[in-house]
């Protein structure tokens, strides 16, 4: 076999196995597995009217940001 | 909602109430009834905010009715609180609470929501599993008890818990090692096929290019596990090494290290073979077990923090004539303070008015609820069952019972297992002989004047073959097969190691109360002097939940299936006597010796048990004898116990009537009676002083102590919430015999691990020896110490054929 074909296979198995795996660390980090329950039920309460309020909450955090940058 | 014309349901918390005392209005052109001021309050409330969704996400869920009785906020302000719990960065503050009356996630929803609304909260998020909630807001804009009190408005309440002692730091410790863990395991994982493809290169032929493919990839796997994964053990050695000790964690690191130098030097030159898999199999395999460790811990934290929770924050104090409600820790010794049913007591004191039944099971193991009269001690911890109470708090929150054994239980965390500091102390010596060894090995080779390399490579070996993987096999994969073959018998062993302490105790220290009884009161005798409908006795027991109705009931259901529930009339509870009702013509009374003597009915009788007698019409119609049965097969397993070689000793809190009584049935000889939870675990304590390793068996607070001070604890079912988190071992399944079957599992567990240990000492020996001398090639040490690993783990299955049909 050529030496290419197997360097590829290698790199790209483990490319995607990597990339799936920094995905998993960077859920655990930013807490996501945390609360299993708040998650799945979260999505019941997935309306229009909770979207303005998290965009609300965005604002206010970007306003207290830029503050403290000044 | 379908309900009987008498209740209707309350608009907010949907719980049942009648008709007659709802408050009733018209909002929306349409009808609404609450319970209660509060209720209707936080319905507006959620109106006037656009958050009337709540009540489509709640859906017909029963909430708590709002309790609109808070403590003064003002503590929230003072700045002792604000040290103790805030922590503030770039001008923003940030507290962690714990928010009470949460049911479901629309609780969660609401209470986000509200917070989301609210001016100068920058973030709020509430985790729904432990109902802590993590708030930052701008101190400029908002003050904290506005936040309690937004909270507070809509019928939740909120109090401060100490994130940095405890659960939060323990938290982020086991995020770090699971980061950890998974990536040794994904590279692991990666690197074991690469090595597979490079032993079946090393038997058919590979050419070298194809081999520096493969040795490029190891590398690649290699590096972040010992760096990343293995970064605890850098750390541990330095430490070590601070302190002028060689510990495990060097060899660990020394052995690792080197073989993956060697393996970088055995790629760059093409001469021999790499040994990449090696090292992160090591690492990953030794980290698992550190990681199984701390999560342990967290258990142990965990429980802490729900005991913690599970003592009411505030107290109604009476202050000439008027109720206030304070915090609990403002309590001082002195004051007044009032409890209603079902409330459980936090602080010590004296009973001042009113009398009522206490259950004491939590703390004395006492398995009847207690009467308690005017000046009787009332310890925190025990729940008043029956009435409202008033008592004079003889102590402060911090120096109560309950407290103090939240405090000695969290010193107890901290101490570390004994065996753990021999094994270091033993692996210490090993590591340095291991490294003595080596180097002593590449002197005397460079003297007999082989070439530098060649020294190396051998001196190198002699670590790869000294760290111990058979060595390090012989424990775990004995105790993993224990462990597997507990929990399918219903026992669950919290850390492994405990199998090896288990199987060299010398002495049980058992319960009495759910251990080697039931734990309940079960009927033993029925004797009926006049003929009489049934019905009535059953009825009459159904209409309480005392321990002795619930077991006639249960006797009546199992003699008779037939029987029924009538409607009675006038049913009143007579404290610690028993009950009174009405049916028809007939008056029915039920209860023990003491209610009939005040109704000036004759009960001639004598018995050694509770007894419960029902007459109707003051005429005494049957009588029942009760008793805390021993558990299935308690005497044949003491027996077998013995036979073991253990000695038995029983410690309960209960008089020592009964305790001999018991012990004599079952067979045991040692007996201490009417002790105090820090009497059992001075008993423990005297018996380790005395170089015994002692197991103690118990199911309830009062046995926390003893539990956590002895070598072994075992916690029976899951009766007490805290007994099980302080204990090694679980009994599932809350039967005696399983006691034996862990002993004697351990037993087996622990002789495997000796023969293992032998083995892996004797090949150990032999191989280090051999390398030393020089004749190990590296093919031929990676093939014996396969072998040597199969061997071990084949002796550690055989444990499951002796248990298979046990």
């Amino acid at each position: 076999m050529d030496d290419n074909v197997i360097s590829t296979m290698i790199f790209v198995s483990i490319g995607l196995g990597s990339l799936g795996l920094f995905a998993f660390l960077w859920g655990l980090k930013s807490g996501q597995f945390d609360d299993s329950s708040k998650f799945l039920g979260g999505a019941l309460h997935d309306s229009e009217e909770d979207l303005n309020s998290a965009k609300k909450m965005t604002d206010k955090q970007d306003k207290i940001k830029s503050e403290t940058k000044q | 909602m379908q309900l009987s014309n008498k209740f209707s349901a309350c608009s907010h918390c949907h719980l049942e109430f009648d008709k007659k005392t709802m408050i009733y209005e018209s909002f929306q052109q349409k009808d609404h009834s609450f319970c209660c001021k509060g209720c209707q309050n936080v319905f507006h409330l959620l109106k006037d905010e656009g958050l009337e969704s709540f009540y489509d996400k709640v859906g017909s869920k029963k909430l708590h009715s709002v309790n609109d009785q808070h403590a003064s906020l003002s503590k929230f302000d003072q700045e002792g609180y604000a040290k103790k719990y805030i922590t503030s960065k770039n001008n923003l503050h940030e507290i962690s609470l714990i928010i009470e009356g949460i049911h479901c996630n629309a609780c969660v929803w609401l209470n986000e929501r509200i917070l989301h609304h609210c001016e100068g909260i920058i973030e709020a998020s509430i985790n729904y599993t432990n109902h802590k909630a993590k708030i930052t807001w701008n101190p400029k804009e908002i003050k904290l008890s506005q936040i309690i009190e937004k909270i507070q408005s809509i019928g939740y309440n909120a109090y401060a818990y100490d994130s940095h002692l405890q659960e939060e730091r323990v938290n982020k410790v086991r995020r770090d090692y699971y980061s950890r863990l998974v990536v040794g395991i994904f590279c692991t994982m990666n690197i074991m096929w690469i090595a597979i493809a490079q032993y079946a290169g090393f038997f058919t032929g590979m050419s070298q290019s194809i081999k520096d493919i493969l040795n490029i990839a190891e590398f690649a796997l290699a590096t972040p596990t010992l760096f990343y994964t293995g970064w605890f053990y850098f750390k541990g050695s330095y430490y070590g090494l601070k302190n002028a000790m060689v510990n495990m964690d060097f060899l660990i690191v020394s052995g690792t290290l080197s073989t993956y130098f060697y393996s970088i030097y055995v790629s760059l030159t093409g001469v021999g073979e790499v040994y990449f898999e090696s090292v992160t199999m090591i690492i990953t395999f030794i980290f698992a077990g550190k990681y199984l460790e701390v999560l342990s811990k967290k258990n142990a934290v965990d429980s802490l923090d729900g005991i913690s929770s599970s003592i009411p924050s505030e107290q109604t104090i009476i202050n000439s004539g008027s109720k206030k409600v304070v915090d609990t820790t403002l309590v001082q010794a002195g004051d007044i303070i009032e409890v209603r049913p079902g409330e459980k007591v936090a602080i010590d004191g004296i009973l001042y008015k009113y009398t009522g039944n206490f259950d004491e099971a939590s703390i004395s193991g006492e398995s009847n609820p207690i009467y308690k009269n005017q000046g009787d001690r009332i310890t925190s911890g025990t729940i008043c069952l029956d009435s409202v109470i008033q008592y004079r708090a003889s102590k402060s929150f911090a120096n109560s019972m309950i407290q103090s054994i939240t405090t000695l239980l969290e010193e107890s965390l901290s101490k570390k297992p004994k065996i753990e500091k021999i094994v270091n102390q033993i692996s210490g010596y090993f590591s340095l002989m291991v490294l003595a060894m080596s180097l002593l090995t590449f002197i005397g080779w460079t003297m007999l004047g082989i070439s530098f390399e060649d020294a190396f490579i051998i001196s190198i070996s002699v670590i790869v073959i000294a760290c111990p993987c058979a060595l390090g096999l012989a424990t775990p994969v004995a105790t993993l097969i224990g462990v597997a073959i507990g929990a399918k018998k219903g026992i669950l062993f919290k850390t492994s190691s405990h199998l090896e302490t288990m199987a060299k105790a010398t002495t049980i220290v058992l319960d009495k109360t759910g251990t080697i009884t039931n734990g309940r009161p079960d009927v033993i005798n029925f004797v009926k002097e006049k003929d009489f409908d049934l019905n009535l006795l059953y009825s009459l027991v159904k209409s309480s939940a005392h321990p002795i109705s619930k077991a006639i009931a249960n006797y009546l259901e199992n003699m008779d299936e037939t029987v029924k529930e009538y409607q009675l009339n006038e049913i009143k509870n007579i404290e610690a006597r028993g009950l009174k009702a009405s049916f028809k013509n007939f008056n029915l009374l039920g209860g023990n010796a003491e209610l009939f003597k005040e109704a000036s009915i004759d009960l001639n009788l004598n018995s050694s048990c509770s007894v419960f007698a029902f007459s109707i019409d003051s005429k005494i119609v049957c009588f029942l004898e009760l008793e805390d049965k021993l558990k299935t097969d308690a005497a044949i397993t003491m027996k077998k116990i013995k036979e073991l070689g253990l000695e038995i000793i029983m410690c309960t809190g209960d008089n020592s009537i009964v305790a001999n009584n018991i012990a004599k049935k079952v067979g045991i000889d040692v007996v201490y009676s009417a002790m105090l939870p820090k009497d059992k675990a001075d008993v423990v304590k005297d018996l380790q002083s005395n170089k015994k390793i002692v197991i103690t068996v118990g199911d309830g607070i009062n046995d926390a102590l003893a539990l956590s001070s002895s070598d072994i604890a075992i916690a029976m079912g899951s009766n007490t919430d805290l007994a099980v988190k302080v204990s090694d071992i679980i009994f599932i399944n809350n039967k005696i015999t399983t006691l034996y079957d862990a002993i004697a599992l351990s037993k087996s567990v622990f002789n495997t691990i000796k023969q293992n240990l032998f083995f892996s000492l004797i090949y150990n020996f032999v191989t280090i020896l051999l390398a030393v001398l020089g004749y190990v090639i590296p093919v031929v040490a990676a093939i014996s110490m396969s072998l040597s690993s199969l061997i071990v783990v084949g002796n550690s299955i055989r444990i499951k054929r002796i248990f298979k049909n046990g």
